[in-house]
């Protein structure tokens, strides 16, 4: 066990001595797997920020139906059956005018020439309503034509449906979402394919330039495991290294850039989701996870290809 | 401890480097491999030391058979061998302490036995007082002598060397050889190469002469003709 202990100690500290020792090549593979690893998880953050502000605009699409003063219960039943028959309905609640009014005054408090105008109307004034919510964008127009079906024309007065430009809004920022999906997948798998490239050509490096050591070191007797070692921790420093500094850039972002809009509502949730420490953790861990498997498959390659264990 | 059984060695390109090799050597023997240049000199001592297997034939070293040996045994079939080379193959970036500990290092001996085990083997070798001194800073004499140590720290059984006073002036190479003496009194098994007739003749060991693959002649106490 100590000997062990003993050898990974010298296969580290020797790991380490190599990382140093070709300082341009050990920046340059770390500088494009920072690169990457930053496209990377700046993706992730931007597709759960897109996705997060579109649920959360989302929420405000409803499809308000006013009723007729004559709609009977019954009737009211049969409409609201017939909307909860599509599944993208999420939910369908009964407004009655005294809700109404109560809601009315709620929303208005501040405005009490409003709400003094409207007790001069009279209590009878607002109509009962059905507030329809969706959870697919796509299907607003199918849900909002039931009640204007001619089965509905005594019961139903009017329909309102969200907001034409919140609409348009979801709709770009869908678009959007896709795109960055799209293209971040894109640029993370070239970027991580160039820092591969250099990585296996700075461990094919270290091994050209320690050739000889390495033939001693099989000669007098090595284990194929201490040969491999220092390279694999070589590589796994670019991988740490380059992890916590890609990190640092995205959460040095993310606090610099969302606190601007985090006081947007469609923001909030998703900025402190962000900035929990746990989350900080999970992304800072996420990065150097990443970058060290990246490091150590293309060293792995670069040892196949150019270490020649195989032959003792 | 060595035995070679009929042992053949067929190059696809270069054709036969040896033709059915048949020898035995005692624990503690000297002895001393002579033979023209391309003789086979080397594949012998590449065998041994398993860095080429035979075409056939059978090779014992040390109670190992090579034969059954896998090749993740390799490692420590080499610990038991000590190996010297012309060239030295000493670390250019290492000075004479850190080439002889990184040998002990890669085979995970602890640093107090190292620092222990370092003096002793460079005082075998008349190095005391060197340990801080480069490669590049030695004559060949003192960076062969540093090479045995490294070959010698682990206290293998054997030693190998492979014309190991090739590139050095007589005094050198008798100050090499005496070392090589030194260590074979001390219980291990030396087979050495080498082309110097001077010392074959000197020596009065056990010379195996080699030629064209073949083993032409093998006498105690012979000479290089």
């Amino acid at each position: 066990m100590g000997r062990r202990l003993t050898g990974f100690r010298r296969v580290t500290i020797s790991g380490i001595k190599n990382f140093f020792r070709n300082s341009w090549l050990t920046i340059a593979a770390t500088a494009v797997m920072v690169v990457s690893l930053t496209i990377i998880s700046s993706a992730v953050v931007l597709n759960v920020t897109a996705k997060n502000a579109i649920s959360e605009i989302s929420k405000n699409l409803q499809i308000s139906i006013y009723l007729k003063d004559a709609a009977s219960q019954g009737q009211i039943t049969q409409l609201t059956q017939d909307l909860k028959s599509n599944k993208s309905v999420a939910s369908v609640t009964y407004v009655s005018k005294a809700e109404a009014q109560k809601q009315f005054n709620q929303t208005f408090k501040s405005d009490p020439t409003l709400v003094a105008g409207l007790q001069i109307l009279g209590t009878n004034t607002l109509p009962a309503s059905l507030e329809v919510s969706l959870t697919d964008l796509g299907q607003i127009t199918r849900v909002g034509a039931v009640p204007s079906e001619s089965k509905y024309e005594n019961i139903v007065d009017s329909v309102t449906i969200g907001k034409t430009d919140v609409k348009k809004t979801i709709a770009r920022a869908a678009s959007a979402q896709h795109f960055i999906t799209l293209a971040s997948i894109i640029m993370a798998v070239i970027f991580a394919l160039v820092s591969m490239l250099i990585i296996f050509n700075t461990i094919r490096m270290a091994i050209f330039t320690r050739a000889d050591e390495i033939k001693i070191m099989k000669l007098i007797g090595a284990t194929p495991t201490f040969i491999r070692g220092p390279f694999l921790i070589e590589a796994s420093m670019y991988g740490l290294i380059a992890g916590l500094i890609s990190s640092g850039i995205v959460i040095a972002g993310i606090f610099s850039l969302g606190i601007k809009i985090s006081n947007q509502a469609e923001f909030t949730a998703t900025y402190d989701f962000f900035t929990s420490a746990r989350i900080i953790a999970a992304m800072v861990g996420g990065s150097i996870i990443v970058g060290i498997f990246v490091g150590v498959f293309s060293s792995l390659l670069a040892m196949k290809k150019h270490l020649r264990l195989k032959t003792w | 401890m060595i035995l070679l059984d009929r042992v053949t060695k067929n190059y696809n390109k270069r054709g036969t480097a040896l033709k059915s090799i048949t020898l035995h050597v005692e624990p503690k023997e000297f002895v001393i491999i002579v033979g023209p240049s391309g003789a086979g000199k080397s594949t012998l001592l590449k065998l041994l030391t398993r860095e080429e297997k035979p075409t056939s034939g059978k090779i014992i070293v040390g109670g190992i058979d090579y034969e059954t040996l896998k090749d993740r045994k390799i490692p420590l079939l080499r610990r038991k061998i000590g190996v010297v080379f012309q060239d030295f193959k000493l670390l250019a970036n290492k000075n004479v302490y850190e080439n002889v500990s990184f040998a002990l290092e890669v085979v995970g001996m602890g640093n107090k036995e190292i620092s222990k085990t370092i003096p002793k083997v460079l005082d075998i070798v008349g190095l005391t007082g060197k340990e801080l001194s480069y490669p590049s800073e030695l004559s060949g004499g003192e960076r062969q002598r540093v090479a045995i140590a490294r070959a010698i720290a682990r206290q293998p059984k054997i030693l190998i060397a492979d014309e190991p006073t090739g590139n050095l002036d007589a005094d050198h190479a008798w100050d090499v050889i005496r070392v090589l003496e030194k260590i074979n009194k001390y219980g291990t098994t030396v087979i050495l190469t080498t082309h110097n007739q001077d010392i074959v003749n000197k020596l009065k060991r056990r010379v195996i002469t080699i030629r064209d693959g073949q083993v032409v002649s093998d006498k105690a106490g012979g000479k290089y003709k």
